[in-house]
């Protein structure tokens, strides 16, 4: 067990000290108006860039935590374990897509009764549930550091997402990310 | 300037007296709840006016359908009375992990008995209302003719909804008959004249057929989505979840093939003595008029109105709203 825990402490120390990590902050939207923040680790697996033309292409790994507020309906948390591609052009433009297994625990945003056998109500705490959530995502942005040289990128996102299990099938949800990528380290 | 001091500060007192006023005397409650039961979480949302001790409780239709999207049809009744938005389990944004076997009208009664219970446990000074609508009103049929429910509410109000399933589908046909007759449609004429309906050949009878027949008849134009203001708030604006009425259908194909069909509850509404309204649409080729005429006449002990719609078809609350929260509001308060 101790070795386990030393095992994954040291990988996420090395992984720390890979180059051209980067951090995103986003405003996070389901259904666009139920607002929330997403906040994700970005490392890159692997990159390459042409020296002809000077296009950047990467695969990214990228852990991330959303959470959002459905008014008098639930409040969201999304764990997203990410895979992503991305390309960024010579121009600084950015294009890129993802694809997420994903974690989804729900808390209903309101006083929940069930009722017991003696048919009096029990109010449960915390009351929601937990859901599979895969995920794609397609997004745009620009790095401006590459014509502007500041240290910072804008991008925006959609992510179509289905919940599983939702009732007696699924559940499909969408929302978007607006928000910057800035670097933690140099690439 | 001391004179016109004095004067800004009366009237910003005056205002903020007459604000206090008002509030305190229609106080609004905006209270959200969730009843669990048998694997299905409900949301109840309670909106409007509990000054009032009077709850309107929105029984929805469907089967799959939603109550609080009807909010912004509804809304009006909300300054007289307090109104509860209630989804039913795989209905609009009810969520968990639910069975689709549990879509029976058995449990469905429970539901709203356990809805009803809940709200009176919630608002204990509170009389409760039915406002049923289609599929609603066969919940709410269910709920009061079960041990003595009944006595758990004040009045019933049921907008363009059965008692029997038969009995529904034969006015449809009836209705079908009448207007391929009245609009020349000659072959939907001799498709509802070679396919007639008894309680014997109900299980064989292909209902939807002659549903969509019915459809193309004109029996329910009107499309909510054709409303861009209510689409756009049911989507980004409000409590809803959205895409999640595309996701109930599939789960109500056991209902639809069996569990609809056995429905008739004509015998025991004679048992019924609370007041009922009956509110029908009545160019409605869904659950046509002549159905509310036999509800009518089968409630023998209860106290009852039929209030017309005229312009309306099935949902006259979208069509006539005002007139329809008027309605509304009388019956609640003769």
């Amino acid at each position: 067990m101790k070795a386990t825990i030393l095992t994954t402490t040291l990988l996420l120390i090395s992984t720390l000290l890979v180059h051209g990590q980067q951090i995103r902050a986003a405003y996070y939207g389901e259904t666009i108006t139920h607002y929330g923040l997403k906040v994700s680790y970005e490392r890159p697996i692997y990159s390459y860039m042409k020296a002809s033309n000077s296009i950047r292409k990467e695969f990214l790994f990228v852990p991330g935590l959303a959470i959002y507020r459905h008014p008098a309906n639930h409040i969201g948390v999304i764990i997203s374990p990410e895979l992503a591609y991305r390309r960024t052009g010579k121009r600084g433009g950015q294009f890129e897509v993802a694809i997420s297994p994903g974690y989804f625990r729900y808390f209903l945003e309101g006083s929940t009764f069930e009722a017991g056998q003696d048919g009096k109500f029990r109010q449960v705490p915390m009351a929601g549930g937990n859901a599979f959530l895969p995920t794609i995502s397609v997004g745009w942005g620009n790095d401006m550091s590459v014509r502007h040289q500041i240290p910072l990128s804008w991008y925006t996102r959609l992510n179509l997402m289905q919940q599983r299990p939702y009732n007696a099938t699924a559940l499909m949800r969408f929302g978007i990310e607006c928000g910057i990528i800035f670097p933690i380290k140099k690439s | 300037m001391k004179s016109l001091f004095i004067n800004l500060v009366c009237s910003i007192l005056l205002v903020t007296m007459g604000a206090s006023c008002t509030e305190k005397d229609t106080p609004v409650v905006e209270k959200t709840l969730f009843l669990r039961n048998k694997g299905a979480d409900m949301p109840i949302w309670v909106r409007g006016n509990v000054a009032s001790n009077k709850m309107v409780l929105f029984m929805h239709g469907g089967p799959g359908d939603c109550a609080m999207c009807y909010r912004y049809y509804l809304k009006g009744l909300e300054k007289n009375v307090a109104v509860a938005y209630w989804d039913q389990r795989i209905a609009g944004s009810s969520s968990g992990k639910v069975d689709p076997k549990t879509l029976n009208y058995e449990q469905l009664g429970e539901d709203a008995y356990y809805a009803v219970k809940l709200l009176k446990e919630q608002f204990p000074q509170t009389q409760i209302y039915l406002l049923a609508h289609s599929y609603g009103v066969e919940l709410a049929w269910q709920f009061l003719t079960t041990n003595s429910n009944q006595q758990l509410v004040s009045g019933l109000m049921i907008v363009n909804g059965t008692f029997s399933n038969y009995r529904w589908l034969f006015q449809v046909r009836e209705w079908v008959l009448r207007e391929a007759k009245r609009q020349q449609k000659a072959d939907i004429e001799q498709y509802a004249q070679t396919h007639t309906i008894t309680p014997e050949t109900l299980k064989g009878f292909d209902w939807q057929t002659m549903y969509r027949k019915m459809l193309d008849l004109g029996g329910n134009p009107l499309s909510l989505y054709s409303n861009k203001k209510f689409v756009l708030n049911y989507v980004f604006s409000s409590p809803n979840t959205p895409l999640a009425q595309f996701t109930h259908g599939s789960a109500y194909q056991s209902y639809f093939d069996t569990e609809m069909l056995n429905f008739d509850k004509s015998a025991s509404l004679k048992s019924i003595n609370i007041p009922v309204g009956l509110f029908w649409g009545t160019k409605d080729g869904v659950v046509p008029v002549e159905v509310g005429y036999e509800t009518r006449d089968l409630l023998v002990n209860a106290p009852k109105t039929l209030v017309t719609f005229e312009q309306s078809w099935h949902e006259p609350f979208v069509s006539e709203t005002d007139k329809f929260v008027r309605e509304v509001i009388r019956f609640v308060n003769p």
